[in-house]
């Protein structure tokens, strides 16, 4: 029974991903057609040559190192919808801690695709609000000298504070490496992206505790 | 109305909105259908509902922000578009500005023109659909792979998972403790807002945490996390209001 939902999920996954590249390359095509504008290849490939090697590398990364913890529909939806470091990843991690699930079971996979997907459902929502009704009011809100404008500066800490509070003290013996060490690589190396950041800390942080697992330490 | 913001525009956001809609709601029904027939209590998958829906407001409202930071020079639908399907706050910007260099413009002057227009959406499209070429070629191998590894061992799978976790979460924290910004936007480096933000959320977490343990609010329990983040970001609210300003927006590392 549980390979075949799984096996279901990722048919599922494979036809929608695919339909969606053919979306999203239908948007710029369609904008090329409508307008009759077609841009030269060489100012492209400049565009793209730019973003690329960084854009795709991350790509590989984050599905090697998010597929262990988002499950197979959370995946094919996240990659979908977007904004997954910063929202659909913890959301799913949040909705499997509420719930007390592990990533890599069932009941996982269940909790961490519903999370995922009303995340991106709310998401959608409110993007579309915003834009259609709230655009003479947002930039108000968000203006620089606006009251809320400094706590939207500072979602993401406030963000991983809540969603790090949890594990920190369940596993603060794992905890401590990653942490000092992401802080002792942006003393020296200030600018390094989260992006970069990401697979840094993920690799110390499983490091360490292999070692503090065959140590017996934890 | 201009071309960046014309029917067809709209037009094609539409699509793309009902896509991501019907994707997302066909997953959720499978998922929910799926976690009746392996016994999981509904309440606990309305509370994933719940807790979900009130964790993403807040950055739902980021990105909107974002949408209207680009809106300046692209107008509004093709952010739009572009925040809905793969999108992210840090890629998207980037790449535009990326494609508008190589058209010797760049995101602080609005676009005038159609070539350029679509040089950007072919830019950001083709940067950020890789994932989508990956994911149905390898996922399920990986996942297999890690299947096998927590079925023979299951104690050292549940704590490299948790590692995971708390690698990525470092990342962020360390972020929000000693990182850098863009200089050009107020906020974005590690500074005191970043950490009050970072230590009330975390505070507030381990006391309503505790407080559920010892009152036995299991019901309380959903929504502990997206209220310990709008209690960090309120805290920065207040401090940013009381705090003298050369105080409250320093920032240690630019």
């Amino acid at each position: 029974m549980e390979k075949s939902y799984f096996d279901k999920v990722h048919t599922w996954g494979r036809v929608w991903s695919v339909t969606a590249l053919c979306v999203m390359l239908c948007v710029p095509l369609f904008i090329c057609l409508r307008y009759d504008a077609w841009p030269p290849l060489q100012g492209v490939i400049k565009g793209l040559i730019s973003v690329i090697p960084l854009y795709w590398a991350t790509a590989v990364v984050e599905v090697t190192c998010y597929a262990p913890m988002l499950g197979a529909g959370g995946m094919y939806l996240s990659f979908v919808t977007g904004n997954i470091s910063n929202l659909k990843l913890p959301c799913a991690l949040s909705a499997m801690e509420s719930a007390k699930v592990k990533p890599n079971t069932q009941e996982g996979e269940v909790i961490t695709t519903i999370a995922v997907a009303v995340s991106a459902i709310v998401t959608t929502v409110i993007i579309a609000a915003g834009v259609v009704l709230f655009t003479p009011v947002l930039p108000l809100i968000t203006a620089p000298d606006s009251v809320f404008a400094p706590a939207f500066q500072q979602i993401i800490p406030a963000l991983f504070g809540a969603l790090g509070a949890g594990y920190f003290i369940k596993h603060w013996r794992i905890s401590v490496i990653p942490i000092v060490v992401g802080v002792v690589v942006l003393y020296f190396a200030p600018n390094t992206v989260v992006g970069i950041m990401i697979p840094v800390t993920v690799a110390v942080s499983l490091a360490g505790a292999h070692i503090m697992y065959k140590k017996k330490i934890i | 109305m201009n071309f960046k913001d014309s029917p067809f525009m709209y037009f094609l956001a539409a699509v793309i909105i009902a896509f991501v809609l019907v994707q997302s709601v066909f997953f959720l029904a499978k998922a929910w259908k799926q976690g009746k027939k392996i016994g999981i209590d509904i309440k606990v998958m309305r509370d994933a509902v719940v807790s979900s829906t009130l964790f993403t407001i807040a950055p739902a409202i980021a990105i909107v922000a974002t949408v209207i930071t680009l809106a300046y020079s692209l107008g509004f639908v093709l952010p739009w578009i572009r925040l809905s399907v793969i999108g992210n706050i840090t890629y998207e910007a980037t790449a535009a500005e990326a494609a508008l260099n190589s058209f010797g413009n760049n995101l602080s002057q609005p676009v005038d023109d159609e070539t350029t227009f679509a040089a950007v959406a072919w830019v950001m499209t083709i940067g950020s659909v890789f994932p989508l070429v990956l994911i149905p070629l390898f996922l399920k191998k990986l996942q297999k792979k890690v299947d096998s590894e927590v079925k023979t061992n299951a104690k050292w799978a549940d704590t490299m998972s948790a590692a995971a976790f708390i690698g990525l979460i470092a990342a962020f924290i360390a972020r929000a403790v000693a990182g850098a910004g863009d200089k050009a936007t107020i906020g974005d480096g590690a500074g005191v807002l970043s950490v009050i933000a970072l230590v009330v959320s975390v505070a507030v977490m381990l006391i309503l945490q505790k407080l559920c343990i010892k009152y036995k609010l299991e019901r309380f329990d959903a929504f502990t996390m997206p209220l310990s983040m709008i209690c960090g970001m309120a805290a920065v609210m207040l401090f940013a209001r009381i705090l003298p300003e050369s105080i409250a927006f320093l920032e240690w590392r630019g």
